[in-house]
């Protein structure tokens, strides 16, 4: 519609306010129609996590009693946050997923940029190379986590064969909190490196050529050229990617369910595997509710910080 | 000109106000026909039952049990038994949180259906304490829970009401490889220091990979194993009245200490720490160990020529115990009871197809598909039959050891047993500590905690 529309008004010899006048309408035409189509996904997004977002905020704050009818909430208390705060298994669930986010977000964004610079020097075959590296991206983790158990399965690992063939003995990776961890970390950098990978090389293909151009005449070297100009320009781009993966790798389920059931003992145990613990196999939804919401408002807060502190080092850069 | 007649349309404001009501009323009904499908295909059952000559479809939510087919053979049965009556089968998941957790969403949220469900031996507490599971014993007569063997009705019960009706039943057992011992010249071993050199005499002579798997991994499965040498070792992880942990005792260093000592002798491979059911039976079918604590399936399963590699070789005992203690040791009970949901529409024929289940068909079927019959004179019938599958010959000659599941926070307290023992088991925390970690974390638990 749109080209039979544009073929149109280039073919109409009119003057070019009339014309600038018509894309202008135009332009407003298909947001209304963009609108239209995104009213029944939107309404949909917003009753899937605005309402449920909402709702787990009053369940982590009421006496919750679960019925063969449904959720009692027995008043407002305090009680469940009290709760979280004297129990160790929080405490720990939450310094592991902090320190989980962090690593992994860390090594994700060095080896992703580094993969993103790699690939915008590519001059031909860029575009099947993207495609093998968003392989890892594309598997869904429940799957790729499965792999990833017979990768460092205790008896018949792969992992294990290739280190007992270089005679480091033969690890069980899963079975001690450490290698448990480091496993869980690999398996999770593996997969969303090339997400990393994608958003930077986006942000590279788009900066402006002269500003390399007038470096390398006057002689700066790669790695000056880097860190002077090509870094800061990206700041933004590896922003997004950050705060992209903080927001994934703070709520991590399905790899430690899957890959370790949040052990050994209780070792990989995140935040929402705690909730889910909490809700699904013990039933206490007013303290399980409590773990979902200090999880979403310390993420809420981190996200936040590092969006200001960025925007400063962002304005202070130009 | 298509475009410019289509943007007055778009123009009009009060067409588009109607075209947007119109995606908002579809949208809408899109996401009421997702909240309510299962009230839906309820009603759709509901109204198949009124109307094609009183025939009533009731829906049976259970996991799969030995091979494809064994539920459908159950329910060809009973519905040449009852024409009156269909039977829906509906497949659970087979990890068992998972099932639990999709009973709850569906129950909690007043689903009519599955009308029955197969659950877990366990749940009667948190079950009938959330009032997810009707109370049978106010609609079948005290007659009715007498067949039963005993202490199948008072693990299905709580706080005086039975929520379950006992279907098949469960228990650990030690399987271990005839051909290796008769090569190796030694006994089957009824204590667990036995059992433990004698693993490591067959590891170290080379006759096999590994001495003996079991279930070591951070779940409900080490729970089970872990109260096997506790009862042994003479112990108990909560008092009577499930108000305080009993785990830190003398016993519990006993059996944790032993269960560690399995890992560092040599007698268990450290991967076992990592092991399920399946992967601790893979291991055992492949050949690959000379012992194995599995229930009462991994028999069938190690005599299937398709999967394994040990047909004809292997032999089933009761648990070993400690020394000083009277043999043999014990078992942890297991097993799956049929439960009704409180809000079903079909009461009269749920509790028909529940009595057929309990009875000596249906019971005799299961047995000769080797699970363990609940009905205690089916029981005895398969315990004197020498063509019986051995475990059920075995199974009367065992003690049993329950969970503490007489508690609603069981889930809780299960956990806190779990992950303590497998952070010791791994090594990664001392015996005494894991078990004072233990202790504090059931109490808080036992106390509604986290």
């Amino acid at each position: 519609m749109v080209a039979t529309e544009t073929k149109v008004t280039e073919a109409t010899p009119t003057s070019k306010a009339a014309s600038k006048k018509l894309r202008d309408r135009n332009q407003i035409l298909l947001a209304r129609l963009g609108w239209r189509f995104t009213t029944p996904s939107l309404l949909v997004v917003g009753l899937v996590t605005i309402f449920p977002i909402s709702f787990s905020v009053i369940l982590s704050l009421s006496n919750v009693t679960l019925s063969g009818n449904g959720f009692s909430l027995g008043g407002f208390t305090f009680n469940n946050f009290s709760i979280l705060i004297h129990s160790s298994e929080w405490r720990y669930a939450l310094a592991f997923t902090i320190f989980y986010t962090i690593v992994s977000v860390l090594v994700e964004v060095i080896l992703g940029t580094m993969i993103a610079l790699l690939m915008e020097r590519l001059s031909g075959g860029r575009g099947p190379m993207m495609a093998l590296l968003l392989l890892p991206w594309s598997i869904i983790t429940v799957i790729s986590a499965e792999l990833w158990q017979y990768i460092f399965q205790g008896s018949y690992g792969v992992m294990q064969q290739i280190f007992s063939a270089v005679g480091l003995g033969k690890p069980v990776f899963l079975g001690s909190p450490t290698p448990a961890i480091i496993s869980m970390m690999i398996a999770d950098i593996w997969k969303t490196t090339p997400f990393v990978a994608v958003i930077v090389l986006a942000g590279l293909v788009m900066l402006p050529g002269d500003v390399f151009e007038a470096a390398a005449v006057d002689g700066c070297s790669g790695w000056v050229m880097f860190w002077k100009i090509t870094f800061p320009l990206l700041r933004p781009t590896i922003a997004i990617a950050v705060l992209f993966r903080i927001l994934q790798a703070f709520g991590i389920f399905d790899l430690p369910f899957v890959l370790t059931g949040g052990g050994p003992g209780t070792s990989t145990t995140s935040l929402a595997i705690l909730g889910y613990k909490a809700m699904f196999q013990n039933l206490q939804f007013g303290p399980g509710s409590a773990v979902a919401v200090s999880a979403t408002g310390l993420v809420l807060i981190g996200c936040l910080s590092f969006l200001k502190v960025f925007k400063s080092q962002v304005n202070s850069g130009e | 000109m298509k475009i410019h007649s289509k943007s007055t349309v778009k123009r009009n404001p009060r067409k588009r106000a109607g075209k947007y009501a119109i995606t908002i009323a579809t949208s809408a009904l899109v996401l009421s026909a997702c909240g309510s499908s299962s009230t839906s295909s309820s009603s759709a059952s509901t109204s198949a039952s009124g109307t094609s000559g009183g025939i009533t479809t009731i829906n049976w939510w259970a996991s799969p049990l030995g091979g494809a087919g064994d539920r459908q053979k159950l329910i060809t049965a009973f519905e040449a038994a009852n024409p009156n009556i269909k039977i829906k089968l509906i497949s659970a998941p087979t990890n068992t949180d998972t099932n639990r957790a999709q009973l709850i969403t569906q129950i909690s949220g007043g689903a009519t259906t599955p009308d029955v469900f197969m659950g877990d031996v366990i749940w009667p507490a948190q079950f009938g304490a959330h009032g997810l599971a009707l109370p049978l014993s106010k609609y079948l007569p005290a007659s009715y829970f007498a067949k039963f063997a005993p202490g199948l009705v008072s693990g299905a019960s709580y706080k005086g009401q039975v929520y379950g009706s006992p279907l098949f039943s469960d228990q650990g057992f030690l399987y271990y490889r005839k051909d290796l011992l008769a090569k190796a010249n030694l006994p089957v071993p009824t204590t667990w220091p036995q059992l433990e050199s004698e693993a490591v005499t067959l590891v170290k002579d080379g006759l096999v990979q590994n001495g003996f798997v079991w279930e070591g991994n951070s779940y409900e499965g080490l729970t089970c194993n872990f109260m096997e040498y506790l009862a042994s070792a003479g112990g108990t992880v909560v008092n009577s009245g499930y108000s305080a942990s009993t785990i830190n005792s003398a016993a519990g260093l006993k059996a944790l200490t032993f269960m560690r000592s399995l890992i560092t002798s040599g007698a268990s491979p450290a991967s076992v720490t990592t092991m399920q059911e399946p992967q601790a039976e893979s291991t055992f079918v492949a050949g690959n160990s000379a012992f194995l604590r599995n229930w009462t399936y991994a028999w069938a399963d190690s005599q299937n020529p398709a999967t394994s590699k040990v047909v004809g070789k292997v032999g089933v005992a009761p648990l070993p115990t400690f020394p000083g203690q009277s043999g043999p040791g014990y078992s942890n009970i297991g097993g799956w009871n049929l439960y009704v949901n409180p809000h079903t529409k079909h009461l009269q024929a749920d509790l028909t197809f529940l009595k057929w289940m309990s009875g000596t068909a249906a019971q005799t079927t299961l047995g000769n598909l080797s699970f363990i019959p609940t009905v205690e004179s089916v029981r005895q019938a398969f315990a004197s039959s020498t063509t019986a599958p051995p475990p059920l010959q075995i199974a009367a000659k065992t003690k049993l050891v329950p969970r503490p599941s007489g508690t609603p926070n069981y889930a809780a307290v299960s956990q806190a047993i779990y992950a303590n023992v497998n952070a010791a088991l791994s090594g990664s925390t001392s015996v005494a500590s894991a078990l004072s970690t233990a202790s504090s974390q059931m109490n808080s638990a036992l106390g509604g905690g986290l």
